[in-house]
């Protein structure tokens, strides 16, 4: 069925986790626990928030992979999302 | 009048003498390197009998400054041979601050081996005898202290391993609650102190914040901005008094910059185990503290109480000790971590250089990685002063040389902390170039490289790291004379206001009238007198390089190697 391919075509799933507080938006999930979630595609860690009920003025950091992401950044299939409060120490 | 106390172990002479005008301007970091440049001949041994121990209180300890209560303590190090700075938190900084005494130098050789203690207080100072504290761990021996010289007294000491000149011995003194927990950890200068066969220096003093300011009214405007500067910052306001320093070690796994198995892989799937967030979880439900200040007048309380199972308290459990005794030796358990943290505070040794010895011991394969009871019981061997405690207790690169073990990660012979240097470059260029030898104090490059503090530099590409590390190197030993902390430097870095208002605090508390560009000219000329030092000491731009792998070994989070060329690591300095 053309319709139901095309829906599998455009939906993708990123593996997710949050840290240092942000779990508290997340009932159930733990802190460093991964998760995944489906978008679709060409969402940026705004729509991931928004999908999360995180606000995001309490995101200061988003890790895709290890490297920053910007608000505009693109999400793509099978990535590894981090997502951060303010952090730092040393 | 300001005061340097001399105690010289030849004689066993105790002089307070007036503080010369030149030092009058230099506190913190600036105070004990220029004294050793000024009076340690660069190639002595610095275990013999010309070497210094210099203890300082920054410019603005002991006044209402916020988080200013920093102690800097410097010497020839004996682990890496260069001039060094190692830096604690904990009450003794004000103390001596408000006794008004500049620096505690230690100096000559015994000529016996008894042990002694150092006495100061508002009357003065004397030599006590301290052969019933020999042998005893550094929190027995603050305790006894505490009972016999006061309750509030702030207790300087070595464990057993600087006792038994280790060259990985740290110097510690207490928190307010009595825990000999707040080390100069790095460079061997406990087996300095060792060396000059003083056990403990006992500092006594009835006030805490009330240093002479020549413009009080001035100052405490100044001091109340700043205040301000800091809470307002979300790492220095919110991310450190919430999870402390640990708190890193979720967000530099997830940026593959964790070093794990002796810095084989740059992510552990266990990290979040051993976490700040996992720590304040069990501190608190254990009766411990999440949240805890080393020294009065701390606005940021990164520091946390974590209480041991068998009811031993450990505070507190810093990011790179975590990182040491957990990832870097495949361990995903926190009570093994505190018990290991634990055992170093006790026997005197700094975390991060044992931390990278038990990996390198993993490495040859003398206990296995992951094993953390096996790693508890060689450590324990250090109080013993068995072959393998010595071994264990003289640091990565002797360790390394013992075993056969050629992936040893130390530069100048002093291991590297918690950020791999191919995932953070910025941070790498700090552990080749600093006059310390690998520091991730000296130029926390982690700050723009991974947290996003004081602007964004891509960690992976070495563009821009070499300026960055120079400028925080700079600002960072402009940072250590204060006495401020270095965390204040997060807030700093994005607040224009920041420099000025540590300006503003010192000229109103000495009467002076500096600006940011004479900040940055301390910084300079304090890393221009360590670098001068070394040089005479017979270091060479050889001596400012990583270790082979990092070069010729990809880490596999990013597939990076570090690429910093030998002439773009040394135009560091060229300033
Ligand atoms: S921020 Fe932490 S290390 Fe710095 S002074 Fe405060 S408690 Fe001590």
């Amino acid at each position: 069925m053309p319709g139901t391919n095309k829906l599998r075509v455009m939906l993708m799933r990123i593996e997710v986790r949050v840290f240092s507080g942000l779990e508290k938006y997340l009932p159930g999930v733990a802190f460093g626990q991964a998760f995944s979630v489906e978008l679709p595609e060409g969402s940026t860690p705004r729509d991931l928030l928004s999908r999360l009920g995180i606000p995001e003025e309490q995101v200061f950091t988003v890790l895709k992979n290890g490297r920053h992401l910007s608000w505009d950044g693109i999400l793509q299939d099978g990535d590894r999302i981090g997502l951060f409060p303010p952090v730092g120490g040393g | 009048m300001p005061k340097i106390l001399r105690v010289n172990v030849s004689t066993r002479e105790v002089k307070m003498e007036e503080a010369p005008e030149k030092y009058l301007g230099l506190g913190g970091r600036a105070l004990t390197s220029q004294i050793v440049f000024d009076e340690v001949p660069p190639t002595c041994d610095p275990l013999g009998e010309y070497n210094k121990l210099v203890i300082a209180p920054g410019l603005l300890s002991g006044t209402s400054a916020p988080s200013s209560g920093r102690l800097s303590v410097g010497g020839k190090s004996p682990l890496t041979g260069t001039i060094k700075e190692a830096n604690a938190g904990g009450i003794t900084s004000q103390k001596l601050a408000n006794l008004d005494i500049k620096a505690v130098v230690l100096e000559g050789k015994p000529a016996d081996d008894k042990w002694y203690g150092v006495k100061i207080d508002k009357n003065g100072a004397e030599l006590f005898d301290a052969s019933d504290l020999a042998g005893k761990g550094t929190y027995e021996v603050t305790a006894i202290c505490r009972q016999r010289f006061g309750e509030k007294v702030g207790v300087i000491t070595i464990g057993p391993a600087g006792e038994m000149l280790m060259l990985a011995a740290g110097v510690t003194n207490n928190d307010g609650e009595g825990n000999s927990s707040r080390y100069a950890g790095r460079g061997g200068l406990g087996a300095v102190m060792g060396s000059k066969r003083i056990k403990a220096i006992v500092v006594d003093s009835p006030t805490t914040f009330d240093v002479p300011v020549k413009d009080p009214e001035r100052f405490k405007a100044a001091a109340r901005k700043f205040s301000k500067i800091l809470l307002d910052h979300p790492v220095c306001g919110q991310g450190l008094p919430s999870y402390g320093t640990n708190v890193l070690m979720n967000i530099i796994n997830e940026a593959g910059a964790l070093p794990v198995r002796n810095f084989r892989f740059g992510r552990f799937e266990q990290a979040a185990n051993v976490s700040g967030e996992k720590l304040a979880e069990v501190a608190v439900a254990r009766g411990g503290k999440a949240t805890h200040a080393c020294h009065p007048g701390c606005v940021m309380r990164c520091s946390n109480v974590y209480p041991l199972p068998d009811g031993k308290v450990c505070a507190p459990i810093e990011y790179e000790t975590a990182w040491g005794f957990g990832p870097n030796l495949e361990i995903g358990d926190l009570d093994v971590v505190a018990r290991l943290n634990y055992i170093c505070n006790d026997v005197g040794l700094d975390t991060i250089e044992t931390a990278c010895t038990l990996g390198v011991l993993m490495e040859a394969g003398v206990i296995p990685f992951g094993d953390g009871q096996a790693a508890i019981a060689a450590l324990e061997e250090v109080a013993k002063g068995t072959a393998l405690g010595r071994i264990i207790g003289s640091g990565a690169a002797v360790a390394g040389k013992v075993f056969g073990v050629t992936r040893v990660p130390v530069v100048k012979g002093q291991g590297i902390p918690a950020y791999d240097p191919r995932a953070c470059k910025g941070n790498g260029v700090t552990y080749a170039t600093t006059p310390m030898g690998a520091d991730h104090t000296a130029g926390y490059a982690v700050t723009a490289n991974i947290l996003k503090v004081g602007g964004f530099v891509d960690p992976l590409s070495k563009d821009g790291q070499v300026d960055l590390s120079r400028n925080l190197q700079i600002a960072t030993a402009a940072v250590d004379a204060t006495g401020l902390c270095l965390f204040v430097a997060f807030a700093v870095l994005d607040n224009p206001d920041g420099v000025p208002t540590i300006c503003e605090m010192l000229n109103a508390q000495y009467g002076l009238s500096l600006t940011p560009d004479d900040v940055v000219k301390l910084g300079q000329s304090i890393l221009k007198v360590e670098r001068e030092f070394n040089r005479l000491a017979g270091f060479t731009s050889k001596d400012d390089r990583l270790p082979e792998f990092f070069y010729s070994e990809p880490i596999e989070s990013h597939n990076v190697k570090f690429d910093v060329t030998d002439e773009e690591l040394d135009s560091v300095f060229n300033f």
